[in-house]
C-alpha cells in the first residue's frame, strides 16, 4: 500500500506530467464544447476556494463554517465595481481579492481569541451576517433580486483593455491563475510560514515557546485564506455574470468544507482532486444533484471517522513540509562548521543571567509562588526540585510568559522581560520544553527541529512563498545546522520519521533538540527525563552537559536525584511556592527542612 | 412609552424561545463539552413529524408524543454515531463537523419526505389568537406558554444539578469523565441521557415555536440555534439561569433595535453581540475568569 501510495504521489506531483496536463487543457479548450469549458472554469474556481479553506482549517487548524462570506465578499466587491462603476476586470478582480483579505484580517481579531466550538459558532455567525447584509442591502447588492449584468465572457461583455474575451480565453486565464495559486500554496506549505501554521494548529503554547506569535500567525492565516477565497469569488463573479445572495449562503460554506475534508485537510493534491470530483459530479449525475445536500450531510457526519485524512490520506503519501530544493542544496554542501565550532560561536550569544526577583503568582485564593527569588548563571545547571504541586511548573510558566505574575520581576541579560508574551520571551533567547512533549505529530523529526529555527530565520514570507533563492539558501543553511544538532542528540537515524511513529523517548529528545536548534541563551527544561529509560536518561544527560559546555544558562526540573546528582551545579528547592533551600545537592540531602518537606518526617535514604 | 413596553414584551417572548434553545444546547455541554450543531434540525424534524402524524389522523397528543419519542431516539443516535467516535479523536473539529453533518442530513431527509415548502402547523394547546391583557397590552398565550416552560425548566434543571445524586454525577462527569468512570459512575448512560434530554428539549422547542409561527419548513431552526447559542454564551455556557437571562436580554435588545432602528438589523446585531462576547467575555457576563493549566 505504501509503495502504491508513493508511486501514485510521484505520478500526480510529477512536474512534467502536470505541465503536460495544463498545456493540454489550455490548448484543448478550443476543441471542447462550451459547456465543458464552463465546468472546467468552475473546477478551477473550486480548487482555489478549497485551497483557501485548506489553508485556514487544514494548515492552521482554525475551523471555518462561514467561508462563503469571504468568497462572497470577493464576488460582490468585484461585481459591484465592474457593473456599477464600470471598472475593468484587471482592477476589479484584485480589489475584490484584497477586500476579502481585509475582511479576513478583521475577522481574525475576534476569531483569533477563541477556539473550538466558539470559533465554529463565530464563523457560522459571520457567514450568516454576510448573507443577511447582502440580502437586505438592496441599493448596493441588488438584494434578493441579485446583481445581474456583471461583465462576463459568456455574455461577451468582458473587455479588459478593450479586447473582447470569450470563454475559452477566460478559462485559460483562470487556469494560469490556478496553477500559480497551487504553486504558491505548495511553497507556503513547505516554508517557515506553513510550518508555523501547523505549529499553532497542534499546540499554540509550544509555538509560543519557539518564538512563533500565535496572534500574528493566526492573523496571517486569516488574511491569506481571505485573499484566496476572495480571488475565487472575484473570478466567479466574472464567470457567471450574475450574483444572487443564495449563492453565498450556508450551503456554499458547507460545500467547500466537504470538498476540503474529502480531499484531505492539509494536502494540496487532495484538494485539487476533490474539487474536480465535486464540481463534475452534480453536472454529470442527475441523481447526485438531487440528493446533493443529503450526501454532503452524510459525508460530514462520517468522513472524519471513516476517512479522517480524506482521499489524499487514502491514496497519496503524506505531504512533506520542507522544500525539496532546500534539502538537495543541504546535501550538496560540504559540512562546513563542526559541532565544536558551533560550541565556540555560542558564547557570543549565550551567557545571559536570568534573574527572578520576588516573584509571586496567585490563582484565585491559592498562592502558587510566594516571593520566589533566584538567579541562573551562564554555564551552570540549576536544578529546581520540590514535591508535586510545589510550584515548579508554575515558575517555568511565569518565566516563559505563559502566566502573568501577580507580583515581582523577571530579568534576562539585565532586561526586564516580566509579563511579555511568550513568543517575545522566546525571541529574547529564553526557550523552554514541556512536561509532555508538544511536537507536531505529522511532522518528521527534521521538520520539527526546523520549527525551532523559526525565530532565527531572516527571509521574508514573501520570499519563501515565491521560493526565491535566498529563502531556499537560508533553509538549507539551517538544515545543515539541524543535521549537526541531530548528530549531537543522536537523532540522525530517525530524522525522516514522523513524530507520531516514534516511541516516547525519542519525542522527548526531539523536543530538547528542537529547543537547542532555537539557539537559546537560557533553556528551561521541565522534567525532560520523565518516562525515559536508563539508557535514554544517560543520553539526555550527555546532551545537557554539552549545552553546559556551550555556555547556556540551564534550569532543570526533575525528580530523579541520581540523575540530577551527576549533572547539576546548584539546587533550588521549592515547597508550597516558597524557596526552602538553595545550595549544593550534597547540602540538600542533609538539609532538615528539605527532608521533611519532601519525605515527611522520615529519613531520606535515596529519593 | 407604549411602543417601548410592547417591544420589551415582544422581546421577552422571543427571548424565552432563545432561552429554551439555549437550555437544550447546555445539557450536552454539561456532560461532554459538546454542542449539537444540528439542534435546529431536530427542532424542525420534530415539528415536521407532528404535522405528518396529525395528517395521518393521529390525535394531537399522540402525534406529539410519538414525534418526541422519535427525536429522542435520534438524540441517542447522534451521541452514539457522531459525538462518541469524534471525541475519541481528541479533536474538537470532529464533532462540530459530524453533528452539523447530521443536521444537514435531517434537513435533506425532511425535504425529501415532506417537501421543501413550508407546511401549516396545527394549533397544539393555544391558538394564535388566544391572548390575555397585561397593562392594556395583548400577550399571546403561546408566548406565555414558552416563557412559563422555560422558567419551569430552568428551575427543574438547576434543582436537578444541585440537589440530586444524578445531578452531582453529571457535574462530576462534566469535570472529568475518566475519574467518574473509575469511581463506578455509569458515564456512558449519563452522556446518552444528556443527549436524549437535549433532543427532547429541541423537540419541545420545535413544537412550541412552530405553533407560534404557524408554519414549519425544512430550513427552520438553523438561525434559532445561533440565537440560542448567543443566549447561552451571554449567560455563560452551561448555566441554566444564565441561559434564561441571556435569552431574554438578547430578545429584548434585538426587538428594541428592530423597533427603533430597522428590523433588518436584528440578526446582525445578535451576531455582533456574539462576536463581542466571545472576544471580551467568553465565559459569560456573570462568570469569573477561569485559570487554565498550560
Amino acid at each position: 500500500m505504501t509503495r502504491f501510495r508513493n508511486a501514485l504521489t510521484a505520478l500526480v506531483t510529477n512536474p512534467y506530467l502536470l505541465a503536460a496536463i495544463v498545456v493540454a487543457l489550455a490548448l484543448g479548450a478550443d476543441w471542447m464544447s462550451a459547456g465543458t469549458v464552463h465546468i472546467l472554469s468552475f473546477v478551477m474556481i473550486s480548487i482555489i476556494f478549497a485551497l483557501s479553506i485548506n489553508l485556514l482549517t487544514g494548515l492552521a487548524g482554525q475551523i471555518s463554517l462561514g467561508h462563503a462570506g469571504l468568497f462572497g465578499m470577493g464576488a460582490y466587491v468585484t461585481g459591484i465595481l465592474a457593473k456599477t462603476y464600470g471598472i475593468s476586470v484587471v482592477v476589479s478582480v484584485p480589489v475584490g481579492m484584497f477586500a476579502a483579505g481585509l475582511v479576513g484580517y478583521l475577522l481574525s481579531f475576534p476569531a483569533g481569541r477563541v477556539r473550538d466550538v466558539y470559533l465554529a459558532m463565530m464563523t457560522l455567525g459571520f457567514g450568516m451576517i454576510f448573507f443577511e447584509i447582502v440580502r437586505e442591502w438592496n441599493d448596493v447588492t441588488g438584494g434578493m433580486m441579485g446583481l445581474s449584468g456583471v461583465p462576463s465572457p459568456t455574455l461577451r461583455t468582458l473587455k479588459p483593455f478593450g479586447v473582447r474575451i470569450n470563454e475559452v480565453w477566460f478559462f485559460r486565464a483562470i487556469l494560469l491563475v490556478t496553477v500559480l495559486t497551487i504553486w504558491i500554496m505548495r511553497n507556503v506549505t513547505q516554508s517557515r510560514t506553513g510550518r508555523a501554521f501547523f505549529a499553532i494548529h497542534h499546540s499554540e503554547v509550544a509555538a509560543g515557546s519557539l518564538g512563533i506569535s500565535r496572534t500574528g500567525t493566526k492573523r496571517l492565516a486569516y488574511v491569506l485564506s481571505g485573499l484566496l477565497a476572495g480571488l475565487a469569488g472575484a473570478l466567479y463573479a466574472h464567470l457567471v455574470g450574475y450574483l444572487g445572495p443564495d449563492s453565498f449562503s450556508l450551503n456554499r460554506s458547507i460545500e467547500v468544507l466537504v470538498i476540503a475534508i474529502v480531499g484531505g485537510l492539509g494536502s494540496i493534491a487532495g484538494q485539487v482532486i476533490s474539487a474536480t470530483i465535486f464540481t463534475f459530479l452534480p453536472e454529470t449525475l442527475q441523481v447526485f444533484s438531487e440528493y446533493q445536500f443529503i450526501v454532503y450531510g452524510v459525508i460530514l457526519t462520517f468522513s472524519l471517522i471513516v476517512l479522517p485524512r480524506g482521499i489524499a490520506g487514502l491514496l497519496l503519501a503524506p505531504p512533506r513540509f520542507i522544500q525539496p530544493r532546500a534539502l538537495r542544496e543541504m546535501r550538496k554542501e560540504p559540512r562546513k562548521a563542526e559541532i565544536g565550532e558551533a560550541a565556540k560561536t555560542q558564547p557570543a550569544e549565550a551567557g545571559g543571567v536570568l534573574t527572578v526577583k520576588k516573584l509571586t503568582k496567585n490563582f484565585g485564593g491559592l498562592t502558587a509562588l510566594d516571593n520566589v527569588s533566584l538567579e541562573l548563571k551562564p554555564g551552570r545547571i540549576t536544578a529546581l526540585v520540590g514535591p508535586n504541586g510545589s510550584g515548579k511548573s508554575t515558575l517555568v510558566n511565569v518565566i516563559s510568559g505563559l502566566y502573568q505574575p501577580s507580583d515581582g520581576r523577571v530579568e534576562f541579560k539585565g532586561q526586564d522581560i516580566t509579563g511579555l508574551p511568550d513568543h517575545r520571551i522566546a525571541q529574547a533567547g529564553v526557550v523552554r520544553t514541556f512536561q509532555d512533549p508538544r511536537l507536531v505529530p505529522n511532522f518528521t523529526v527534521r521538520e520539527n527541529l526546523l520549527l525551532g529555527a523559526h525565530r532565527l530565520m531572516t527571509h521574508s514570507g514573501f520570499g519563501s512563498a515565491l521560493a526565491l533563492p535566498r529563502a531556499i539558501h537560508e533553509e538549507a543553511e539551517f538544515l545543515t545546522r539541524i543535521d549537526k544538532v541531530m548528530d549531537l542528540t543522536e537523532l540522525t537515524p530517525t530524522a525522516d520519521q514522523t513524530i507520531e511513529s516514534l516511541p516516547y523517548g525519542y519525542r522527548r529528545l526531539a523536543e530538547v533538540a528542537r529547543a537547542l536548534v532555537a539557539q537559546p541563551s537560557a533553556i528551561l527544561l521541565d522534567e525532560p527525563a520523565a518516562g525515559l529509560s536508563e539508557v535514554e536518561m544517560e543520553h539526555l544527560a550527555r546532551i545537557i552537559r554539552r549545552m553546559k559546555d556551550m555556555g547556556l544558562t540551564i534550569m532543570l526540573i526533575d525528580h530523579h536525584m541520581d540523575f540530577l546528582a551527576e549533572l547539576v551545579d546548584d539546587v533550588v528547592v521549592l515547597d508550597s511556592g516558597r524557596v526552602i533551600y538553595r545550595g549544593t545537592i550534597e547540602g540538600m540531602r542533609s538539609d532538615r527542612t528539605v527532608i521533611s518537606a519532601y519525605l515527611g518526617e522520615e529519613e531520606a535514604v535515596n529519593a | 412609552m407604549n411602543i417601548f413596553l410592547s417591544l420589551v414584551l415582544a422581546g421577552v417572548s422571543v427571548g424565552s424561545v432563545y432561552a429554551l434553545v439555549a437550555l437544550g444546547l447546555n445539557v450536552t455541554f454539561w456532560t461532554t463539552k459538546t454542542l449539537n450543531f444540528g439542534h435546529g434540525s431536530l427542532m424542525m424534524f420534530c415539528a415536521m413529524l407532528l404535522v405528518f402524524f396529525a395528517s395521518q389522523g393521529l390525535a394531537m397528543a399522540g402525534a406529539a408524543i410519538l414525534s418526541l419519542l422519535i427525536v429522542a431516539v435520534l438524540g441517542m443516535f447522534i451521541e452514539r454515531f457522531t459525538v462518541r467516535p469524534a471525541l475519541k479523536g481528541n479533536n474538537s473539529m470532529g464533532w462540530v463537523v459530524s453533528t452539523l453533518g447530521f443536521g444537514i442530513v435531517l434537513q435533506g431527509v425532511a425535504a425529501k419526505l415532506f417537501g421543501s415548502q413550508a407546511v401549516a402547523f396545527p394549533s397544539l394547546i393555544f391558538g394564535s389568537d388566544d391572548f390575555i391583557t397585561v397593562f392594556g397590552l395583548y400577550v399571546s398565550l403561546q408566548y406565555l406558554l414558552v416563557l412559563g416552560l422555560s422558567i419551569f425548566l430552568v428551575v427543574v434543571l438547576e434543582c436537578f444539578l444541585r440537589f440530586t445524586r444524578w445531578g452531582q454525577a453529571v457535574r462530576a462527569v462534566s469535570h472529568d469523565p475518566e475519574l467518574g468512570r473509575v469511581n463506578g459512575m455509569p458515564v456512558n448512560a449519563i452522556v446518552i441521557g444528556s443527549f436524549i434530554l437535549s433532543a427532547l428539549l429541541a423537540g419541545a422547542a420545535g413544537l412550541l415555536v412552530s405553533q407560534i409561527g404557524g408554519t414549519v419548513d425544512p430550513a427552520f431552526g438553523f438561525n434559532l440555534v445561533l440565537f440560542g447559542f448567543v443566549a447561552a454564551v451571554v449567560g455563560g455556557m452551561g448555566s441554566s439561569i444564565g441561559a434564561l437571562i441571556g435569552g431574554i436580554a438578547l430578545g429584548v435588545l434585538s426587538k428594541l433595535i428592530g423597533g427603533y432602528i430597522s428590523s433588518a438589523a436584528e440578526q446582525p446585531v445578535a451576531f455582533a453581540i456574539l462576536m463581542l462576547m466571545l472576544a471580551l467575555r467568553p465565559n459569560g457576563l456573570f462568570a469569573q475568569a477561569e485559570a487554565t493549566k498550560a
